[in-house]
């Protein structure tokens, strides 16, 4: 009983607090917690019942983990975790440090109209779907009417295949990437740079420490809670992959699937083939039971390190 | 403090799911209720259709339910969702069990088949034996055939051509202007000289198509584009791998033989877009055509075309599952959306009514019988396909005057696939199936647009089926034919 006036005491307390993360919290248990009762599906046959969903729910019969099977099941089983991995380890390691550099470089820029005209412009793509990327990059990447191959041939060089050609999709589709999110990270990044104190590099400079070491010795540190936050972020969906990124950018050829095909990709063709929602439900389960781990195991790592800079 | 959390978590998910049933219950409750006193309150029906959603559908409902509740004493909502979304959104209706009583089905949109092994449709041999005789009249039995899964029948299929036919498309202009000899193609081996001489005087590829392009070959496939079939003359009905028979190995090289002569575009395995068809600069295609499917594609394209045959006209599962009406089992009173079935498809008032809108309105009656578009049509354009019974539709003022005739003598004169009427259950393969679509997307669009070699690249394919594990499914689709034909006793 004493701890339920605890409560409530501290309730009344700290009521302002609440009231501010009560939509979000109203937000989090209808999107994301009640959701959760659906992961059932993933052990079940789906089949509709004419009582409604709960009712389907219940009346689907129990399979165990036969939804699982199929992302495990065939050769393809390696290459799409391979890419899936691969490709986010890629975006993650070079989108950090390619966000990090941009955001100094915008920092240093002493015209704050220009670096502001150069935020926007790089923060555009960010808000263009991958479909409408997609079809610039076809622009440039087609055979027979695509800016690069005119150019190929204009110089007496043979045009290329690029969307039959698999050798170069690794390196298209990362810079891509990195360069579709670049403006968005940096911009965290910047906020953050221009939050540290101004008289730490003064200081520094009269040390007379070059723009390296300043960066070394004040930004990187200064930056450093929320580089381990965006990253383990990232970590927890590294078994995620961005389906337009690889279903959109390279046009769904076929030819380029050793490349291109991801978990997210292969669970798509997969299921427009057999329609269960039972083994797609499954997909996503395990896709978030890895990421959920790896975010606990990265995060245990960095509070052994750094009790501070972890997440929690 | 933690079990503390725990039990605030517990409550808070119950309470949730306590809501959640009371707004399911209830709403429940009211529609039984308005079910049982349906002799003094017209039934509601919920009706949802493909196509884009029209400014004057409001009206023209109006209009249905005037006539449809002195007649069946029913009104319909009728709910269009476009082309692009309808698939998803029934997929999410169906599955989230909200009740609907009548919506649009097919081999191509909102599965007919997946429906069907999941529950979602009923079925309705008896409600057809007593309340859609007229239906059963009217309809070519092909289509009846084709519709049954296991027996029974889940969907009417809309009366219109019964079978397929795949054809060679040519754009007349340029044929005309290369003075070229079309009278003699009847396969795509006999295109040779033409293609050439094509190639020779316009510099660019005759023969277009995109990455879901494929060739004429004799096969009733089991599941789209993956490599089971069993071929249209057969007889003994034994499921076979297609791309290791003889003939598709004929069709594939000769493909790649037109391919690198520059007969056809160099990425057409990638290609999505058909805008060859807007700029006119194409000679020839392929296409599943339809009793005089030349009319409607050059009043569509806005120059003539003309067709050649390249496969004989055949009725098969998916030619037969092309357009349908099913009856959902969420459904509160499939009695009476079968009576409006019924009369949609016997009735010509009101199955003109539904497809061309108000007459005087959307339409005028000429004096011949035949109706010309007013300017307000395009405030109301329906896919006419998708509606129901076409025969009974009233004929264009530029329509051939035989045009439903010829429908009929077509359906009438097509050959049935072996396979009409048998439908694969995947249920018990699905990991495979999955497997296999991946597989199939990866290798077809190559090989059926002759873009690579298919001595090697086959051998490729297949090894990587079978890895997929496409004997299995073989074996289970083998299985289910021959069960289909011992209970058809065929």
């Amino acid at each position: 009983m004493k701890g339920f006036a605890n409560m409530l005491k501290n309730i009344s307390r700290n009521k302002w607090f609440l009231l501010m993360v009560l939509p979000a919290t109203i937000w989090f248990l209808l999107f994301s917690y009640l959701p959760m009762v659906g992961t059932i599906i993933a052990f079940k046959s789906y089949r509709y019942s004419r009582d409604g969903f709960w009712a389907s729910l219940f009346h689907s019969d129990w399979v165990g983990f036969k939804n699982f099977k199929f992302l495990f099941a065939t050769q393809d089983a390696y290459i799409i975790t391979r890419n899936t991995l691969l490709y986010n380890l890629a975006f993650i390691i070079l989108g950090l440090i390619c966000s990090v550099a941009m955001a100094v470089v915008l920092s240093e820029i002493v015209n704050k109209k220009l670096a502001k005209v150069y935020q926007t412009g790089m923060f555009l793509p960010h808000f263009l779907s991958w479909v409408i990327i997609g079809y610039f990059a076809f622009a440039f990447l087609s055979e027979d009417k695509g800016v690069l191959n005119q150019i190929l041939t204009g110089v007496g060089l043979h045009p290329i295949s690029w969307y039959s050609d698999k050798t170069y999709w690794p390196v298209i589709l990362i810079v891509m990437n990195v360069w579709k999110e670049l403006g968005y990270t940096s911009v965290m990044y910047l906020a953050a740079i221009v939050g540290i104190d101004r008289s730490y590099y003064e200081a520094a400079m009269i040390d007379g420490a070059s723009k390296w070491q300043q960066f070394k010795s004040i930004t990187l540190p200064s930056i450093q809670p929320l580089i381990i936050t965006l990253t383990l972020l990232n970590v927890g969906r590294i078994f995620y992959s961005d389906f337009g990124l690889f279903f959109q950018l390279p046009r769904d050829s076929g030819a380029l699937y050793a490349v291109t095909n991801t978990i997210d990709t292969y669970v798509y063709r997969g299921l427009t083939a057999t329609g269960e929602i039972g083994m797609s439900t499954a997909a996503g389960l395990y896709q978030s039971l890895v990421g959920f781990i790896l975010v606990m195991a990265a995060n245990l790592i960095v509070r052994k390190i750094d009790k501070d800079s972890a997440l929690f | 403090m933690w079990k503390k959390k725990l039990a605030t978590m517990v409550s808070l998910v119950t309470v949730f799911s306590v809501v959640l049933a009371g707004c399911g219950g209830s709403k429940d409750e009211g529609s039984s209720a308005s079910g049982s006193d349906k002799k003094e309150k017209p039934y509601q029906l919920v009706w949802y259709q493909i196509g884009d959603p029209q400014k004057d559908t409001d009206k023209v409902v109006e209009k249905i339910n005037e006539y449809t509740k002195e007649k069946i004493n029913a009104t319909v909502d009728l709910k269009m969702i476009g082309f692009g979304d309808y698939s998803k959104k029934m997929q999410v209706i169906t599955a989230s069990g909200e009740p609907y009583d009548i919506a649009f089905t097919s081999s191509w949109a909102n599965d007919y088949l997946q429906n069907v092994a999941k529950g979602a449709f009923v079925a309705i041999d008896d409600l057809l034996d007593s309340k859609g005789q007229g239906i059963v009249k009217a309809l070519d039995p092909k289509f009846i055939e084709g519709a049954k899964v296991d027996g029974k029948i889940y969907g009417i299929p809309t009366n219109k051509e019964v079978a397929t036919q795949r054809v060679f498309r040519f754009n007349k202009q340029l044929v005309e202007k290369d003075g070229l000899d079309i009278s003699n193609v009847n396969s795509l081996e006999s295109l040779e000289p033409i293609l050439k001489t094509f190639k020779e005087k316009e510099g660019y590829a005759p023969l277009w198509g995109d990455k879901n392009t494929s060739p004429y070959l004799a096969y009733d496939f089991i599941t789209e584009k993956l490599p089971m079939a069993v071929p249209f003359n057969s007889t003994d009905y034994k499921v076979v791998n297609f791309l290791d028979q003889p003939d598709t190995m004929k069709t594939f090289e000769t493909l790649h033989k037109y391919y690198k002569a520059g007969y056809l575009p160099a990425d057409i395995a990638t290609s999505t877009n058909s805008d060859y068809q807007k700029n006119g600069k194409w000679l020839v295609d392929m296409a599943d055509s339809q009793p005089y499917a030349d009319l409607t594609w050059s009043r569509s394209m806005g120059y003539d075309v003309e067709s050649k045959p390249a496969g004989d006209a055949i009725a098969t599962n998916t030619s037969v599952l092309g357009s349908m009406m099913a009856i959902s089992s969420t459904s509160e009173n499939p009695e009476k959306a079968m009576e409006f079935l019924n009369l949609l498809n016997t009735d010509p008032y009101l199955r003109n009514l539904v497809d061309m809108g108000i007459e005087g309105t959307h339409y005028k009656k000429n004096a011949d019988g035949t109706v010309t578009d007013l300017p307000a049509s395009k405030d109301y354009d329906m896919p006419s396909f998708a509606l129901g019974n076409e025969f009974i539709l009233n004929l264009y003022d530029n329509d051939p005057k035989d045009k439903w005739e010829q429908f009929k003598k077509f359906n009438t004169d097509a050959n049935s696939s072996p396979l009409l009427g048998f439908h694969f259950d995947p249920s018990k393969v699905q990991t495979e199936m999955a497997a296999l679509k991946n597989v199939s997307d990866e290798y077809m669009p190559a090989l059926m647009t002759g873009t690579v070699d298919p001595k090697d690249y086959i051998a490729k394919a297949d090894q990587k089926f079978k890895a997929a594990g496409l004997d299995t499914v073989m074996a289970e689709v083998q299985k289910q034919v021959d069960e289909w034909r011992a209970a058809q006793k065929k």
